[in-house]
């Protein structure tokens, strides 16, 4: 390269740094829709901005986490989380569509593209993760006992001294007598095909414990002392996260972003309400200096 | 039962869906299903083999799997139709079916000798059927066909699989929130039979009214 040419370099170069600098500062006052711009044209992130809302997959009958309230509005952890992504993406909160899905439609609806995202209380697996493409986990969830007030065994220990005698009801799955049986060894199982309908055998005093989420027993024995007791064991953690179409960078990065910021930087009002509503605590609180995200 | 009475206005536009799903199907059906009833019964081979087909294909696969096609598969050809429409167009093709089958064996119940009559007294075939066939396969027609409406009723809760919330799943909502799932079975229980009874009521009405009507 000639001196001259090397000059003329510098100066294109002085000159793309003045227009970085200056784009840094337009940067600031873009638009979430034209920041749309920088995603990859055939990206999700893209499509959402374009579209101007959020579609989000999410259940309606599973409290913490997905519920109607008693005026018929969505609400629940994973509806705080999606509120999460509509304020990142247009700041308002509003801006989201819920399709309400069962959760066996939850892989499908992604894989169609009848949704953006699926934000249900989906547990994180390896075998999963092959379909789908999951987000940073936003929750550590755990199976835990339930138990009733006016049952013979109250807590944990009683529960497993029993021994045979107890009759735990559980949601019908492959592993859910291993689950039981990993708590309560010598427990019998009752396999129920619903979440209400093994409280309800519970209530009806045809179980003596019920194996259910943790989150759960706790929202739940929080409302109803007079009807639920906490047994005070909770085990076998497992990571819920969002989950979206493979293949995506851009979106998949974004949202962990978003999800990042929210948990752990210095947007956490949604978050953190949301935690303390729902689970009646506040989350560990980040303090600044070292990272230890 | 304060559960229950608190939750009839979360329930009411559930209902509102079930029916409208309801209608649909059924109007949908019956209007395909008699022509393609009529073409089993009457229509050349190049008819009659596809729809004995199409009825044999649709009756023989199970309705939620039927929904899960519509739903899932026709967005792989490109064709993304939303819930809704997916839903009611697999529950009205597994309707229409049924429907085409109820009609050909009202027609086919009708004894061969009433035909020839028809042709012996210099009737055409369209005269003979709208005077002598119609008539007394209607009767036959009506009570298998109010029973396949009051499935419809009932079987329109399966449209929840694809994100429609009807009757079912707005009693399964008031469960989630309120965890009490007996007084909301039995609120449920009460309401399907309430328009299920409506329908057999009438359809009795109706059977009475063409009861005049003997071979």
């Amino acid at each position: 390269m000639t001196t001259q040419a090397r000059r003329d370099f510098l100066k294109l170069g002085g000159l793309a740094t003045g227009i970085a600098a200056v784009g840094a500062v337009a940067g600031t006052v873009l638009t979430a829709q034209k920041a749309a711009a920088q995603a990859k044209s055939d990206s999700q992130l893209r499509t959402v901005l374009d579209r101007g809302k959020l579609i989000v997959g999410t259940g309606s009958t599973n409290p913490p986490w997905h519920f109607e309230d008693d005026k018929g509005q969505l609400t629940g952890m994973d509806i705080a989380m999606a509120r999460i992504l509509a304020k990142g993406l247009f700041d308002d909160v509003k801006k989201v569509e819920f399709v309400k899905q069962e959760a066996n439609q939850r892989i499908p609806n992604i894989a169609t593209g009848k949704v953006d995202i699926v934000i249900q209380f989906m547990t994180v697996s390896p075998a999963r993760a092959q379909l789908v493409a999951f987000s940073r986990p936003y929750y550590v969830e755990g199976a835990a006992l339930m138990t009733s007030p006016k049952g013979k065994w109250k807590k944990y220990a009683e529960l497993k001294a029993a021994g045979k005698q107890v009759r735990a009801s559980v949601l019908q799955n492959v592993d859910a007598d291993t689950l039981v049986h990993n708590a309560l060894p010598d427990a019998q199982v009752l396999q129920l095909d619903s979440q209400a309908n093994t409280f309800q055998a519970l209530d009806a005093g045809r179980a003596d414990v019920a194996v259910v989420d943790a989150s759960t027993v706790k929202w739940l024995a929080k409302r109803n002392p007079d009807k639920y007791v906490d047994a005070g064991y909770a085990y076998e953690a497992q990571l819920y996260s969002a989950a979206m179409r493979q293949g995506d960078q851009d979106w998949l990065h974004w949202v962990n972003t978003c999800f990042d910021v929210a948990m752990h930087g210095h947007q956490p009002e949604i978050y953190t309400a949301a935690f303390e509503e729902f689970f009646g605590e506040k989350p560990p609180e980040q303090k600044p200096g070292f990272p230890v995200i | 039962m304060d559960v229950a009475i608190n939750a009839l206005p979360f329930l009411w536009e559930g209902l509102l869906v079930t029916l409208h799903v309801s209608a649909l199907v059924v109007v949908i059906a019956l209007a395909i299903g008699l022509v393609l009833g009529l073409g089993l019964t009457y229509g050349p081979r190049w008819i009659y083999w596809p729809i004995r087909l199409y009825s044999d294909i649709l009756r023989g696969i199970p309705v939620p799997v039927l929904i899960f096609a519509v739903y899932y598969l026709l967005p792989v050809i490109g064709w993304n139709i939303d819930g809704f429409t997916a839903a009611v167009s697999a529950l009205a093709a597994f309707e229409t079916a049924r429907v085409l089958e109820v009609t050909r064996g009202a027609i086919q119940s009708i004894h061969p000798g009433q035909t020839d009559a028809g042709q012996a007294i210099g009737l055409t075939f369209s005269q003979r059927m709208i005077y002598v066939i119609f008539p007394q396969a209607l009767r036959r027609f009506l009570p298998p066909w109010i029973n396949s409406v009051v499935d419809t009723v009932k079987g329109s809760s399966l449209v929840s699989f694809v994100s429609i919330v009807e009757l079912t799943l707005a009693i399964q909502q008031v469960i989630g929130r309120t965890f009490e799932p007996m007084p909301l079975y039995i609120l449920g229980m009460a309401i399907y039979f309430a328009i299920n009874f409506t329908l057999s009521t009438a359809s009795r009405r109706l059977e009475a009214r063409f009861a005049y009507i003997r071979e």
